[in-house]
């Protein structure tokens, strides 16, 4: 593939575009298993340069790659058909606050937590909280319908993007949805783009939805001695009318990893479930808190205690807080991996795919845990293995299929919150079998070419094994 | 054909890296080090912050990529900040691997003529600064206090100091010292530093010991196994109170915040002399670095400068007119910024170390002890 090199120069300036090896290596991969190499790595600083960059490279049929912070865990950035990857940090605007109107625009790269600290003096926030909240961005976010552990009171990305600036693969710019909450009419093109993992179009930039930062907040923890109860608990809750803002769960082995790496000392039981409540009325707040302790002891939950006490917050979230870590260092040898990561079953299915992820790790010699945001249904899973023996990968790939046929099987789905990218997407396909046509038209509508993070989604090759160099060395 | 784009296992000369081959797939290049590396902040590279440089250090060690001057330059552009091993929720050891990749660049021929010039000064000389009048002044006394190079080369703060000391009736026992062997070991100039550790040995031969830096505190204990204290750790409890109504905002060194967790003696050592401190909105652990260590120094001055600068203007925004650190480096680094941005900006940030306010209050003391007896 030829690159003109110097034309990318004239349009964003010459420090703004390396195509060094080092620097391909580094953008070759994300925080997926995956790795390959672009050809070049561009930084625009205007929905300008995006047009013109598009433009020459849909002339060229170039691959185009947008990347935020690279910290997608199943492979969106990773450029499978090389070209050129878009970083599109520098374009890192609030552009315009407005609480009288709920909402903000701002450019793709605005780091989620700094549009928080931006928003505040305003008495605003804006609800999707993704752990990564710290570092990713907003066009991250808008790629993969981010969401996180408040999902379950103020919904995914999706739910907050009101309208976007779009570049599209011809580089004509078009803008979608609207300024304000409700939008009857047409095609929902913006929130078509939310999940589309930049196949679709280049967001230069977004109206987003934001909400009043609560004054009062309250957390609470239970212990269960089945995942059965606690399942039944979580199900219970959200069919009760309560609206946490935060239901977490912890499966045995996500405590053992957390009690052994950390020593926090959690009860050794089947499941702990954290909720949290928050508003701007205390006396709601203490109501819904007090329900939901009512519902944990109804199906056998102990040990509840809840408090709105900040310190006692944290440590009441401290386990869940150093799970990620802990997972990261459970044994010697081996590797925390993100292959099947963020499925979501419905509610009353938590605990039977629970059980059954315990089950096809044992059956694959791998470790397992599973947590995550149980109050939308959604069960994060680390693969615990050893990535430098060949066979664990066989094991790994049999274990992720099982898992999907499973969750499939309890009508569940294949990403609750990180997106598709390509360990999952053979296992995509198969569960959205019948929109992948409609999909397929949508994408040759906007992208004729096929330029934009081409190979993925319902494009993506069938075995993800195979699809990449993995990241890690694998001995024969 | 199995697996088919699976790499297999280089062997290359990466006799330093070789060691972190777990460490670095323990890394899921989750990117949460990005959050306040001061590289990827100013630089917005990939490449550049903590994460690209341990993906380079794994290019190296696998032979995905090839030692070059491009890949040693950016393996030098960090200030050992310890920011990422804040934010790694995988708590990798960023900073290990760091030093690794650099010993085997500097094993591999790109070493730059500066870095070089800095090695061959501490062996030739016992200094930094290949100075030999830059000497440690030897003296008897009770407690073994390591000057360390950065204090050397500015022996008026190093009197200041001693002399708080004796004060305070601690009275510090000096030998004649050589450089505690730093910057071969953060360099990646480790083959240097074995031999040096020997040297290093004789010339300081205690198992406990009191410093000025910052940074030497950290590699006495961390490099040399020494059971050390910072001075501001010893002296806190033997400061008299003082009255010097200042306000101040304090800069945490990040050898003290994030590697010695040495937080909050300095705090109270101001308060105590009746200073009011006014934090930045970045402070104590989460402090942002100067912008001046890891020997960033010798390899992109600009780069620290333009990290200096970001550094002097949350200090500005505190409304406070003077910032006051603990670290010659910190206060070498930031004096330069606050100076470019008074002549650019025209604004004014004064710095001033830690031992000027103490001597500054203990002065206090003493003249309101001689009215009193007057």
């Amino acid at each position: 593939m030829h690159i003109d090199i110097k034309k990318l120069q004239e349009i964003v300036g010459v420090e703004n575009v390396r195509d060094n090896i080092a620097d391909k290596y580094v953008y070759a991969s994300d925080a997926s298993v995956h790795s390959h190499f672009p050809d070049v790595v561009v930084r625009p600083n205007s929905i300008t340069e995006v047009q013109e960059i598009l433009r020459y490279a849909n002339a060229k049929k170039i691959p185009v790659v947008p990347r935020g912070a690279g910290s997608g865990m199943s492979g969106q950035t990773v450029p499978l058909a090389g070209g050129i990857v878009l970083d599109m940090k520098r374009m890192n605007r609030v552009l315009e606050i407005r609480p009288e109107d709920v909402l903000c625009k701002v450019e793709p790269g605005v780091i989620n937590d700094e549009l928080n600290r931006v928003l505040k003096p305003s008495g605003f926030f804006f609800p999707p909280t993704p752990s990564s909240g710290m570092i990713c961005t907003i066009g991250g976010m808008i790629g993969t319908n981010a969401s996180g552990n408040r999902s379950v009171k103020y919904g995914a990305t999706r739910d907050a993007v009101l309208g976007l600036k779009v570049v599209l693969a011809n580089g004509d710019l078009v803008t979608l949805g609207s300024n304000t909450k409700v939008d009857s009419s047409g095609y929902q093109l913006a929130k078509l783009m939310v999940g589309s993992e930049g196949t679709l179009g280049v967001v230069v930039e977004a109206t987003l939805l934001i909400s009043p930062l609560p004054k009062y907040r309250m957390m609470g923890v239970a212990n269960f001695s089945t995942l059965e109860d606690a399942g039944r608990m979580i199900s219970d809750t959200i069919a009760s009318g309560i609206t946490p803002s935060m239901l977490e769960l912890m499966d045995n082995v996500a405590i053992t990893a957390v009690n052994n790496a950390q020593q926090l000392g959690l009860p050794d039981v089947a499941a702990i479930v954290i909720f949290e409540c928050n508003g701007m009325i205390k006396e709601a707040v203490d109501h819904e808190m007090k329900q939901i302790s009512d519902i944990c002891e109804k199906h056998h939950g102990t040990g509840v205690k809840k408090s709105d006490d900040p310190k006692e917050m944290k440590r009441i979230y401290e386990g869940r807080q150093k799970l990620f870590p802990s997972l990261s260092r459970y044994g010697a040898g081996m590797v925390s991996t993100a292959l099947a990561d963020d499925m979501a079953v419905p509610m009353s299915k938590i605990a039977d795919a629970v059980h059954e992820i315990h089950e096809i790790a044992k059956r694959n010699h791998l470790v397992m845990s599973a947590y995550g945001h149980c109050g939308v249904g959604l069960i994060h899973t680390k693969i615990l293995m050893n990535t430098s023996k060949k066979s664990q990968w066989q094991d790994a790939k049999k274990a992720v299929k099982e898992v999907y046929e499973y969750v499939h099987s309890l009508g569940g789905t294949t990403s609750g919150e990180h997106g598709i990218g390509l360990s999952k997407a053979p296992s995509w396909k198969i569960e959205k079998k019948d929109s992948l046509a409609l999909m397929k038209a949508i994408k040759k509508t906007l992208d004729p070419n096929n330029i934009l993070n081409p190979q993925k989604l319902m494009d993506a090759p069938e075995d993800w094994l195979s699809a990449t160099p993995l990241r890690y060395q694998v001995s024969t | 054909m199995f697996i088919e784009g699976m790499k297999l296992t280089t062997k290359k000369k990466t006799y330093h890296l070789k060691k972190h081959d777990q460490e670095m797939d323990v890394c899921i290049r989750c990117a949460y080090c990005f959050e306040q590396c001061p590289i990827i902040r100013e630089v917005q590279w990939d490449t550049d912050g903590a994460r690209g440089k341990v993906i380079l250090s794994y290019g190296i060690l696998t032979g995905e990529i090839q030692p070059s001057q491009y890949v040693a330059d950016k393996l030098f552009q960090c200030t050992y900040c310890r920011d990422c091993l804040e934010r790694c929720p995988s708590k990798v050891k960023i900073l290990e691997i760091i030093s690794s990749a650099r010993a085997d660049l500097v094993e591999a021929g790109y070493a730059s003529d500066v870095q070089k010039h800095v090695i061959h000064n501490i062996q030739t000389t016992g200094n930094i600064y290949g100075d030999r009048e830059v000497v440690s002044q030897e003296r008897e006394g009770k407690t073994p206090l390591f000057i360390g190079c950065q204090y050397l080369g500015r022996p008026n703060k190093t009197k200041k100091y001693i002399k708080i000391l004796e004060e305070l009736g601690i009275y510090p026992v000096i030998t004649k010292e050589i450089c505690c062997g730093y910057p071969m070991e953060v360099l990646g100039f480790k083959k240097e530093f074995v031999s040096h550790k020997e040297q290093f040995k004789n010339s300081f031969p205690f198992d406990e010991a009191i410093t000025l830096c910052p940074t030497c505190t950290v590699f006495l204990k961390e490099g040399h196994g020494i059971n050390v204290k910072h001075v501001l750790q010893i002296i806190n409890d033997k400061l008299p109170s003082a009255h010097l109504n200042m306000k101040v905002t304090y800069h945490d060194p990040c050898d003290f915040s994030r590697g010695l967790r040495l937080i909050e003696e300095p705090r109270k050592i101001l308060k105590k002399l009746g200073v009011e401190v006014v934090e930045m909105e970045t402070h104590k652990e989460n402090s942002r670095c100067c912008g001046g260590g890891g020997g960033i120094l010798m390899s992109d001055q600009p780069l620290s400068n333009d990290i200096a600068k970001k550094r002097i203007h949350e200090a500005l925004d505190t409304k406070a007119n003077i910032l006051v650190t603990a670290c010659p480096t910190c206060e070498q680094v930031l004096k330069k910024a606050a100076q470019e941005i008074a002549e650019t900006e025209g604004k004014t940030m004064t710095i001033r170390s830690i031992e000027d306010i103490i001597w500054q209050g203990l002065s206090e003391v003493k003249k309101s002890a001689e009215s009193a007896k007057a």
